[in-house]
Order: structure tokens, then C-alpha cells, then sequence
């Protein structure tokens, strides 16, 4: 089974039902398999090798679903791109996957210029809606005419779909997609996942969970980003709704779309919770409809978690973790356990073991601290063209997570630390020595250290200590900006502190722990 | 509001706008009306210090069902809504 049978199941098993919900526009399954088949046939008609990467710049949509299926059924490997990351970094990523189609959504038309140098390995674009800019060796099409005009009527030229049975033990492990996500040294690392990764995480998620066909979701995580992706997969899997806003800017609005749609469920990472419990009206209305939150994307504090029960306490909260390399579910907390648990990762999700290793890889004697391994067939293949990196981390088919744990006696996990720089911040994960780096690329500084230091809005926030160099003068803004002229957005230092001086190991090493520990 | 209160208040959210959420120069693109959350200026951290913003800067309070596009959402949206709050 591939992940475009879980939606050919559901178009067989679901016809009629809403698949998902974008403001006003609606498609239901048999619609959305239909422009799905059309699609992959004009990719089948390019000269696309199977395997070939298929890149994708689309915030959450009908449209987005549409490719991410087409392309999968056309046996290509689809790339979902970061929709708020700079066209530097997109045209990085591009080059390093030699994607030969990107799929872009017109508002973004405006990087597409520094995406598409003469260096780009990109062939065909193909935008939702028409756009007037050529790029040279880039041939343009439009979904529009693609899909809309092509006096091709999809009901006569596409096979009925049939239900399948879900099952991921015959799922392949050909590549399906590559997220990329930071690493700890730094680089962006493309993170290979099969068929047969999504679809036992997706089926193990949906099992979990218990989704049918009933329930509908609020997405407001980015369908590029593993979180986002799996709520795709077990909604499309189960037969249930997506219900895509993308303003959760304006969380009313977001709270008004809950209750107009009859949401049955909210998915969010911590910093979502903490914004809506604490500037909104959401513990004020009720949500009939709804019966479960999740959360993941970090650890959620125990105060807020708390908030979230006290507001709600009729409907289940699901604590869950994962990463990307993982699919990206490998542990739950069933609501049942939430108060007795408070704090836990909980257990492994179905068909996955956790086990807890020391620096060797050997298990750790029970109830002693060492590093999380993940093992089962949601562990992806390894990094994309890093087999240095991918050695690092996979142990004997396993995974490293590089976050430090313990099991508790009732066989519950608890996370106490990490083992790699890693910072974890509003959902996204950033490699610290990558800020360090881009630090000491600012002509004034001398010397950096950064590190994660807790935030109640973003689980931590990325802090810099810096020396500058004698008598050279900057201030954190402008700090700041040079960070956000290199990176993501999310990866500029939210607090910069200066000193004379940074705390030295024998070894000559920065002694960054002494910096964590003095945190004034 | 007179024409010069508004203007001055306008000068001060476009300040704002420009040294929190803009990399040197680029905020001189974004007109009065143009949308924070179409042009990808604000996320949903940042809309946070515009309200803490909002509240110390003008001494007003930002109720939490006040959080909606048509009171935040472009320059022009702010001074309507900072008016109808009497500043």
C-alpha cells in the first residue's frame, strides 16, 4: 500500500464525503481523487522519471492536496517546502534534492526569481493560477488549465477507485517524501521517508486516536511540516474532514471556524494552546462537536496542560511525541492517564518499541536515565545524500533521538534533557551551532554562544550570549536583523545578552553549560 | 481624533511595524492598507508584542475577542480601531 491508496480507499469507501473544507469551498473524496488522477496524468505525460523529486510551495489548500497526491501517484517523491522560509534557503533545498518540478502557489511568485537562477535543476513549474514571468529553461503551466480547461473530464478517463485494505505490511520501502528539518550541525538535512514509514505511522496514528470517518480536524499546522502532514494522512486514511484556516493569527477566527464547521478535533503545538488559553475567547465557548485535542512539536508545560484540562475537562487531551525521523509519531499519553502522568510522553504508539540505551546502545537498567531509540517501520531511510549524518543516528535499524529519558514503573516515559544542541522552539527544531555560526558571520562579534531557555509561548526561546570585539559597537537589533537576513525567521535569537567574556573548559571549549545554569 | 492625531498615531505604528517585525529597509513597501497576515509580516508570536504594543504604548486594553483582522490586521485597520477605543 502507498500513501495514495489511502485515499483511493477512501474515494472507494467515502465517495461522498468531505474530504476538506477551505473557507468556502469544499471537495469531497470521489472530487478530490478525480482532479487528483487528472493531475498525475499530465505528470506522467513529462518526461519525469519515477523517483524524481517533486517540490511543493503551497500554504495549506485544496490545491496542496491535489499535488502532494498527484505527484505521489505518479510515483515521484514529493518535497513539501517551508512556505515562510527564504528564497535562499528554498533555492538550497531545491538544488540539494534536484527537484525538476515545483509546484507554487502564486503568491510566493514573488522569490521565484531567486529561486529559479540558472543553476536551478527545476524544469516545469506549475502555479495555481496563471503568471506572466518566464524563467529561462523553466517551462510554466498553470493548474488552472491543467486541471480546469483541459477539456478533459475526469469522470470518464479515470478508473474507479477501490477500497483497499488498510495495511501497512505490504507498504514498500521506496521513498515517498523528504522533509527537511535542522540538524545539530547545522545544515538542513532532507529526512527520507518511505511508503511504508507513512503509512504504518498514519494507521498506527488513526488506531491510536481512534479517528473514523465522522471526525473532522482544524488544521492550523503547515501541511510541509511532519505534524501538519500527519493530520493529512490520518484524515484522509479514516474518511474524515480537514478543516483548513490558515489565520491563526487571529485566533477568533480560527474559534469562530471551530464552531461553524462542527470541528471534532484541534491539533496544536504548545505555543497554539498557550495562545488561545490565554488571548482568546476559546475557554469561554463550549465546541459541542469537539472530542479530542492533540499536542506535539515539543513539550507542552505542565501549566499549561493543566489550563487546557480546567477549561475542558469533558474532552480527551492527547500529549504526543515524535520527530520528524520517525514518521513523526512514536509515543502517546492516553487522556485517562493525563493526570496521573503529568509531564509523560507516555507509550509507544502501535507496531513502535521506545527503548532507552546508553552511549554504547545498550539498554539502560530500568528506570535509568539514557538516550530515546525508536524502532520500527516508521523509521526513515536516513538523511538525503548525508550517509555520515544518517550513521549517527540510525543504531541497528533504530533510531537515536538524542533526547534523554526515563521509564517509569508502569512503563510510561518521561523525558529529562537532550543530548544533542538542539533547540526546539514554537514547534521547530533549530540547531544551535547554525545560529552560533550566523552570529560570527556579523563583523562586530567576536565571539557566541546560543542555547534554549525556557518560554511559556514557545516551549524555549532561542537565547545568544556575545562578545563583540574591542571597541566595536551593535546593538540587538541589529544583531537580530543579520540573523533574519540568513536564517529563518524563527531561528533569530529572540534574547541577546552581551558580555565581556565567555566562560572557557580546559579544552579551550566555550562552557556553555555554565551559561545555562546562569541564567539572570 | 483630529488629522493630526491620527497621523501622528500612524507615524508611530508604522515606527513600530518597521524596527519589530521589518530587516532595514524593506517596511517603506508596505502600504497603510495592505495586509499583515497576506504579506507574511506578522506570525502568531508576533501579533503578541503588537498587542502588548497596543496596550503599554497607548493605554488602552486589547480585549481578547478584539483579536480579529478587522482591528489588527493592516495600518489603516489599527488607527480605526484605536479610535474607536478614544485614543
Amino acid at each position: 500500500m502507498k500513501i495514495s491508496d489511502l485515499l483511493e480507499h477512501s474515494a472507494a469507501a467515502f465517495a461522498d464525503r468531505t474530504a476538506i473544507t477551505h473557507g468556502e469551498r469544499s471537495v469531497t473524496f470521489d472530487e478530490l481523487w478525480a482532479t487528483v488522477s487528472t493531475l498525475e496524468r499530465f505528470l506522467r505525460q513529462l518526461p519525469i522519471e519515477p523517483g524524481s523529486r517533486v517540490a511543493i510551495l503551497f500554504e495549506n489548500s485544496i490545491e496542496y492536496l491535489t499535488c502532494f497526491f498527484a505527484a505521489t501517484k505518479a510515483g515521484c517523491v514529493v518535497v513539501p517546502l517551508d512556505t515562510s522560509a527564504n528564497p535562499l534557503t528554498l533555492r538550497s533545498i531545491l538544488s540539494d534534492c534536484s527537484a525538476t518540478l515545483l509546484f507554487c502557489q502564486s503568491r510566493y511568485q514573488r522569490h521565484l526569481a531567486k529561486i529559479l537562477n540558472e543553476s536551478t535543476p527545476v524544469k516545469w513549474l506549475v502555479t495555481d493560477k496563471e503568471i506572466k514571468t518566464d524563467f529561462d529553461g523553466v517551462t510554466r503551466y498553470s493548474l488552472d488549465n491543467v486541471i480546469g480547461n483541459t477539456g478533459d473530464h475526469p469522470e470518464d478517463n479515470t478508473p474507479a477507485p477501490q477500497e483497499r485494505e488498510l495495511s501497512w505490511t505490504d507498504s514498500p520501502n521506496e521513498l515517498a517524501a523528504i522533509y527537511y528539518t535542522s540538524g545539530s550541525t547545522g545544515d538542513a538535512k532532507g529526512v527520507m521517508l518511505s511508503h511504508r514509514n507513512l503509512v504504518s505511522n498514519t494507521l498506527g496514528t488513526v488506531e491510536y486516536l481512534g479517528l473514523r470517518a465522522e471526525d473532522s480536524v482544524m488544521v492550523i499546522l503547515p501541511f510541509y511540516y511532519i505534524y501538519g502532514n500527519s493530520l493529512l494522512l490520518t484524515h484522509i486514511a479514516c474518511g474524515g474532514r480537514l478543516v483548513v484556516d490558515n489565520r491563526f493569527l487571529y485566533p477568533e477566527v480560527i474559534l469562530d471556524t471551530m464552531e461553524k464547521e462542527q470541528v471534532t478535533g484541534l491539533s496544536g503545538v504548545p505555543s497554539n494552546f498557550v495562545i488561545l488559553l490565554n488571548k482568546s475567547t476559546f475557554k469561554t465557548r463550549r465546541f459541542e462537536h469537539l472530542r479530542y485535542f492533540t499536542q506535539a512539536g515539543g513539550a507542552m508545560a505542565p501549566k499549561t496542560i493543566q489550563q487546557l484540562m480546567d477549561a475542558f475537562p469533558e474532552k480527551e487531551i492527547w500529549i504526543m511525541y515524535g520527530q520528524t525521523e520517525a514518521s513523526p509519531r512514536a509515543s502517546y499519553l492516553p487522556p485517562d492517564k493525563l493526570k496521573d502522568k503529568l509531564g509523560s510522553i507516555g507509550i509507544a504508539v502501535p507496531d513502535v518499541t521506545l527503548s532507552i540505551v546508553n552511549d554504547s546502545g545498550a539498554p539502560v537498567e530500568s528506570g535509568q536515565t539514557g538516550q530515546i531509540l525508536i524502532s520500527g517501520p516508521n523509521v526513515m531511510l536516513g538523511y538525503w545524500n548525508q550517509p555520515e549524518e544518517t550513521a549517527t543516528v540510525l543504531h541497528e535499524g533504530g533510531l537515536l533521538t538524542g533526547d534523554l529519558a526515563r521509564q517509569d514503573k508502569d512503563g510510561f516515559f518521561h523525558i529529562v534533557g537532550r543530548k544533542k544542541e538542539i533547540i526546539k522552539t514554537g514547534g521547530n527544531r533549530v540547531s544551535a551551532k547554525e545560529v552560533e555560526e550566523c552570529l560570527l558571520r556579523f563583523d562586530n562579534i567576536l565571539e557566541a554562544s546560543v542555547f534554549g531557555v525556557p518560554d511559556e509561548l514557545l516551549g524555549e526561546a532561542i537565547k545568544a550570549v556575545v562578545v563583540l570585539k574591542k571597541n566595536a559597537q551593535a546593538n540587538a537589533k541589529q544583531i537580530q536583523d543579520h540573523c533574519k537576513t540568513q536564517l529563518a525567521l524563527h531561528k533569530a535569537p529572540k534574547h541577546i545578552v552581551f558580555t565581556e567574556s565567555l566562560p572557557k573548559l580546559e579544552s579551550g571549549k566555550i562552557n556553555k553549560q555554565a551559561l545555562v545554569n546562569n541564567r539572570s | 481624533m483630529t488629522t493630526t492625531d491620527t497621523a501622528t498615531i500612524r507615524n508611530k505604528l508604522r515606527q513600530f511595524i518597521a524596527e519589530t517585525f521589518f530587516i532595514g529597509e524593506g517596511s517603506d513597501d508596505l502600504a497603510d492598507a495592505d495586509s499583515f497576515m497576506e504579506n507574511g509580516v506578522i506570525d502568531s508570536t508576533g501579533i503578541l508584542e503588537l498587542t502588548s504594543f497596543l496596550e503599554e504604548r497607548f493605554e488602552i486594553t486589547v480585549e481578547d475577542d478584539d483579536m480579529i483582522p478587522d482591528n489588527l490586521d493592516s495600518i489603516d485597520n489599527l488607527v480605526r480601531y484605536l479610535g474607536s477605543k478614544a485614543v
